[in-house]
């Protein structure tokens, strides 16, 4: 297993000093101490999902005093997440389709393609980033409901379709990607959508991944546009109820960690099926910017 | 020369067919993006009825916005969060990479562990974290105070401390992948280079300072833009831990743009002015950074 | 007075409502009118975390309307409101048929034109004449048209935690708690509370609007009425406030003493919210809570306060003032329903017994709703009735008097007090009160945060800020 060398600063020889063995002693204090910092909310919010109203309030101890899963089941059934879980997963669903296809055609054309005039769309993409989103909130929730798409995910999905982050990624993965291959096919005579479709994405499988998931998590997280647009109808999402529970007091603070924690869960479990891609493409992405 | 017409006209058509390809895309940002941020920016200079223009009034919402206290209030505060977001949240992903970097064993574990955090609904995050912060003896801060023999304590009433918790959770979620994206930086460096500089007597601190450090230069420059840009716009973590108080204290720019709208007064002209002053600030501070990075650059 | 020709004009009325409206007192199973088509979408349906027993109730609703009007259909929309998520989908059109929101907000609606005119379906029932002038006030326009109906009145009270008194031994021989009867005593029982017991004397919510509603009614007892009023029109009909009185001054004096004199406050007091105040007294970690007749399920069935360790006192006088603040929600409707849906909402109403109306079919529906708040835990106290119709209220006394579950004694004062007028009823601020409180929200959580902050200062900032609001809103429009 040694084949692969080591990287970082300390190298083998160095351990041979006592001053750099304490020293990495504390390295490694210091990243277990992380772990727990890092994990303990965690556990936490679990612990304190088993307590009732009165425990959660009032109790000095971290540990509940019976770890009954009623609470859990209670919270479920009574507040009907199942729906609320199958709500946000046709929602992220949907949304990652929107993401990949527009915002990778654009990015194709910005990144590829480049027709006449392109330098204007990548300058207003990227001052796109800068600006706060919240504000225009509030034109684009009416501009939604003057096209007659409220209450309904098709404007939800449609807006992960119109992300400069992803925009810009796309783009500079395709800056990068070698220019002959894709002249190549253009020589062939293939037709720029099917040059899109059989060169471009092909090559693009670690990119698409990366905004996959970036989309996944932030489309899980949504709650803001999401809670506009779906408020009332049988749509909401995890999130929006969550954000419904902080804002209008309707549920005790127990019951509020119980659906934090469901909240949690599916992100959780995608974190560690996708763990490796997370932590080394995703990554590996963001240095490029 | 017929040939040339050719060409020219095959390019034409060319760009044509790229600019259909890249309509969907044009439109969607014009209907999520461009067009309600224009709309917003128009408001700025309507007197407002709920969400018809009355009358234009110019600058007057401006004015007006930012004669405020609370406006003073909300702007000091947010670059109080700039300020302890760059303090706790800038340099210590540097400091997670550099340990983790070091270590030789389990190091997959540990990129795991603290990149963890950042997969979690903001939402559920500070909701979370709330419980934490309780000044009840049931807080869980107050708990773990109690284990060592330290009275409980208030966090959220104070308004000197409200700002940098909120940086804490803040950096608690984020702090793990930033770290991973400088450690993917410092994987550039070539281990030669260290091994060549420890023959040459440098010892592990001198390589830190003098090789590894400047290698995420650069990274670090684009990642304290990205994070000043997004502290700018803080405001549901503020919204929902404090409310914005104690009187005030954690008001940031975005969040009295949302009371102005949303804070039972429906003023979205005024509203709007503020997100076009934050939208502003942002603009300046990024021509600042373009200005000095402009040599590296290739987006402008 | 004239009781006697009050009533008289009631029987006159409701002779005349009887022969004109002969359908008013059917029973629950006749088909009132099928040729009612329409559908409405109902934003006061229990959310989906409500009590089944609650949930249950409102389904018998629907089926009584489903007899009575086959052909109107209705859609449970559940909505909470709040005036930011309200106006957006107002514009937008989806706005739930019906939907309650609190006193506050009706004349800001109205003007706007934002609520729907339930005038003639009103008049179609024989109810407009029914509800007290005041409402009339709130929820009419300058032209009389009505746009909303009264739901629930309450009163600003307080709500105690008898645990906490019977272990300070704040007790009398009989059972019953020595409770504070002005503000002074509130502060000292307070004290006493907190030494004995270690919990919050009081638990105030002083987060975001919470702090500057309640801190009204204090300053109102501290002589912040008349010429001192917190905000009040002059000869020219500008609106002014004024924060800098010697009244509003001492009541702010005496906000600051709660925290660093007395030190009676719950802990965290600037990031409570209403419902984490029901929390804290229900779960005994504060023993006195300013809170209105209408949230006594709080502490009680939803935090899970025994009935019988929980009392409702007046609030607290002060050296210039017994004041309580009254107000309540009510039923507005979206700005686009129909003629057709507005009587469909009216029978709505009428079956879920919000209209002045006692046949069998809503005195069943009292009866559930008693039975159910006995069974879930909830006290069950008569309503403080937005209807001038003493028949209606008195009979509705009875239904009462069957389901209780309470020792009366630990109310009485507290209705007493409203009836014999010991307390004098006030309602909000009239403008933009939502804006008022949250300046004086501020100033409350800058005094309880900081030992030592200057109260006339930080009013006199509150006072200019909130007067540059009011130029802005209304004086110079």
């Amino acid at each position: 297993m040694r084949t692969e060398q080591r990287t970082g600063v300390i190298r083998d020889y160095d351990m041979h000093s006592a001053s750099v063995r304490i020293g990495y002693g504390f390295i490694v204090f210091c990243c277990c101490v992380m772990v727990v910092l890092a994990v303990f909310p965690l556990l936490w919010v679990v612990l304190a999902g088993f307590k009732d109203l009165k425990e959660f309030v009032s109790s000095t101890s971290l540990i509940p005093q019976s770890f009954s899963l009623k609470p859990f089941d209670t919270t479920w059934s009574q507040l009907g997440i199942a729906k609320n879980y199958l709500n946000s997963l046709i929602f992220v669903v949907g949304s990652v389709i929107c993401a990949l296809i527009f915002n990778g055609l654009l990015g194709y054309g910005i990144g590829i393609l480049k027709p006449r005039g392109h330098k204007i769309v990548k300058r207003l993409v990227m001052l796109s980033l800068l600006m706060p989103t919240t504000i225009s909130i509030v034109p684009l929730f009416m501009n939604i409901q003057n096209l007659g798409m409220g209450n309904s995910f098709a404007p939800l999905w449609l807006s992960y379709g119109a992300n400069a982050m992803y925009v810009i990624l796309f783009v500079q993965f395709f800056e990068s990607l070698p220019v002959s291959i894709i002249e190549a096919g253009r020589i062939d005579g293939a037709s720029q959508l099917q040059t899109f479709f059989h060169i471009v994405l092909p090559l693009s499988k670690p990119i698409c991944a990366v905004i996959s998931i970036f989309a996944v998590n932030a489309a899980w997280s949504d709650f803001l546009l999401p809670y506009l647009v779906l408020r009332g109808g049988n749509l909401q999402t995890v999130m929006v109820r969550l954000f419904v529970f902080s804002t209008e007091q309707t549920v005790n603070a127990d019951t509020m960690m119980r659906s934090v924690v469901f909240s949690m869960i599916p992100p959780i479990i995608l974190f560690f099926i996708f763990q490796k891609q997370l932590t080394e493409n995703a990554v590996s992405v963001g240095i490029k910017g | 020369m017929h040939r040339q017409k050719g060409v020219l006209r095959a390019k034409t058509t060319e760009n044509i067919k790229s600019w259909l390809i890249m309509l969907p895309g044009l439109i969607l940002m014009t209907f999520f993006v461009w067009e309600p941020l224009f709309e917003s920016v128009r408001m700025s200079m309507y007197k407002t009825r709920n969400v018809e223009l009355v009358r234009f009034i110019g600058l007057d919402n401006f004015i007006s916005v930012v004669g405020k206290d609370d406006f003073m209030q909300a702007l000091a505060n947010t670059f109080s969060y700039t300020f302890w977001s760059l303090l706790l949240g800038f340099a210590l992903p540097v400091l997670l990479a550099i340990l983790i970097g070091e270590t030789r064993r389990s190091k997959g574990f540990f990129r795991t562990a603290v990149y963890l955090p950042n997969m979690l609904p903001g939402l559920a995050v500070i909701i979370l974290w709330s419980a934490f912060f309780s000044g009840e003896k049931s807080g869980v801060l107050n708990i773990l105070l109690g284990h060592v023999g330290v009275a409980p304590q208030t966090y959220l009433t104070r308004s000197d401390w409200v700002v940098p918790i909120i940086i804490i959770i803040a950096t608690w979620k984020g702090a793990g992948a930033t770290a991973l994206i400088y450690m993917a930086g410092m994987a550039s460096v070539s281990p030669e280079l260290y091994e060549a500089a420890a023959i040459d007597g440098a010892t592990v601190w001198q390589r830190i300072i003098h090789i590894l450090l400047p290698s995420i230069k650069k990274l670090a420059g684009t990642l304290l833009i990205l994070q000043i840009i997004s502290v700018f716009q803080i405001m549901y973590e503020p919204m929902v831990l404090t409310k914005g108080g104690p009187d005030n204290a954690s008001l940031s720019l975005m969040q009295l743009m949302w009371q102005y709208a949303f804070g039972g007064s429906m003023n979205y002209g005024k509203a709007s002015a503020v997100a076009v002053i934050v939208t502003l600030i942002l603009l300046v501070m990024t021509a600042i950074y373009s200005y000095f990075n402009r040599k590296e650059s290739d987006w402008d | 007075m004239n009781k006697l020709a009050e009533t008289v004009s009631l029987l006159l009325s409701l002779c005349l409502l009887l022969s004109a409206c002969p359908s008013a007192l059917a029973g629950s199973d006749e088909v009132i009118d099928a040729n009612l088509t329409c559908t409405i979408t109902l934003g006061n349906w229990p959310p989906d975390t409500a009590a089944q027993a609650e949930k249950d109730l409102f389904e018998g609703y629907r089926a009584i309307m489903a007899r009575q009007y086959p052909n109107v259909t209705l859609i449970p929309d559940y909505y909470s409101y709040s005036l930011s998520n309200y106006v957006p989908m107002a514009k937008g059109g989806t706005a739930p048929s019906i939907f309650q929101p609190p006193f506050t907000d009706p004349q800001l609606l109205i003007s706007q034109h934002l609520v729907g005119d339930v005038t003639d379906a009103l008049e179609q029932f024989g109810v407009l004449d029914k509800f007290s002038s005041s409402y009339v006030e709130m929820l009419a326009d300058e032209n009389g048209r009505i746009y909303g109906l009264p739901r629930d009145g309450y009163v600003l009270g307080m709500h105690l935690n008898l645990n906490l008194f019977r272990e300070a031994g704040l007790v009398d021989e009989d059972g019953m708690p020595i409770y504070p009867r002005t503000l002074q005593e509130m502060a000292e029982y307070g004290k006493i509370i907190r030494e004995k017991t270690g919990k919050a004397g009081l638990v105030f919510p002083a987060s975001e609007t919470y702090g500057g509603w309640l801190f009204t009614n204090i300053a109102w007892n501290f002589g912040c009425v008349g010429e001192s009023a917190l905000e009040y029109q002059d000869e020219d009909g500008r609106w002014v406030c004024n924060f800098t009185s010697p009244e509003c001054i001492a009541a702010m004096e005496f906000m600051r003493d709660l925290k660093w004199k007395y030190d009676i406050l719950n802990v965290d007091a600037t990031t409570t919210d209403w419902a984490s105040a029901h929390t804290l007294l229900g779960t005994g970690e504060a023993a006195m809570n300013f809170a209105a007749d209408d949230s006594v399920d709080q502490p009680t069935s939803n935090k899970g306060l025994p009935v019988e360790d929980f009392a409702l006192i007046p609030f607290p006088a002060g050296d210039a003032g017994r004041y309580a603040l009254a107000g309540g929600t009510c039923y507005m409707f979206a700005p686009n329903i129909t003629p057709d849906q507005g009587v469909a909402l009216m029978a709505y109403l009428k079956v879920i017994g919000k209209l002045p109306f006692l046949d069998e079919q809503i005195v069943a529906g009292m009866r559930a709703d008693y039975a159910a708040k006995r069974d879930r835990g909830a006290p069950v106290i008569p309503a403080i009735s937005a209807w001038n119709d003493e028949e209606y209220n008195a009979a509705k006394q009875a239904i009462v008097d069957e389901y209780s579950n309470v020792d009366m004694r630990l109310y009485a004062d507290f209705f007493d007090s409203i009836t014999d007028g010991t307390i004098a009823l006030k309602s909000e601020e009239p403008v933009f009160a939502q804006q008022l409180y949250r300046e004086l929200t501020a100033v409350i959580q800058r005094m309880i945060t900081r030992e030592g902050a200057d109260v006339v200062k930080a009013l006199r900032n509150a006072e200019e800020s909130f007067q540059e609001y009011l130029d802005d809103e209304i004086n110079d429009y």
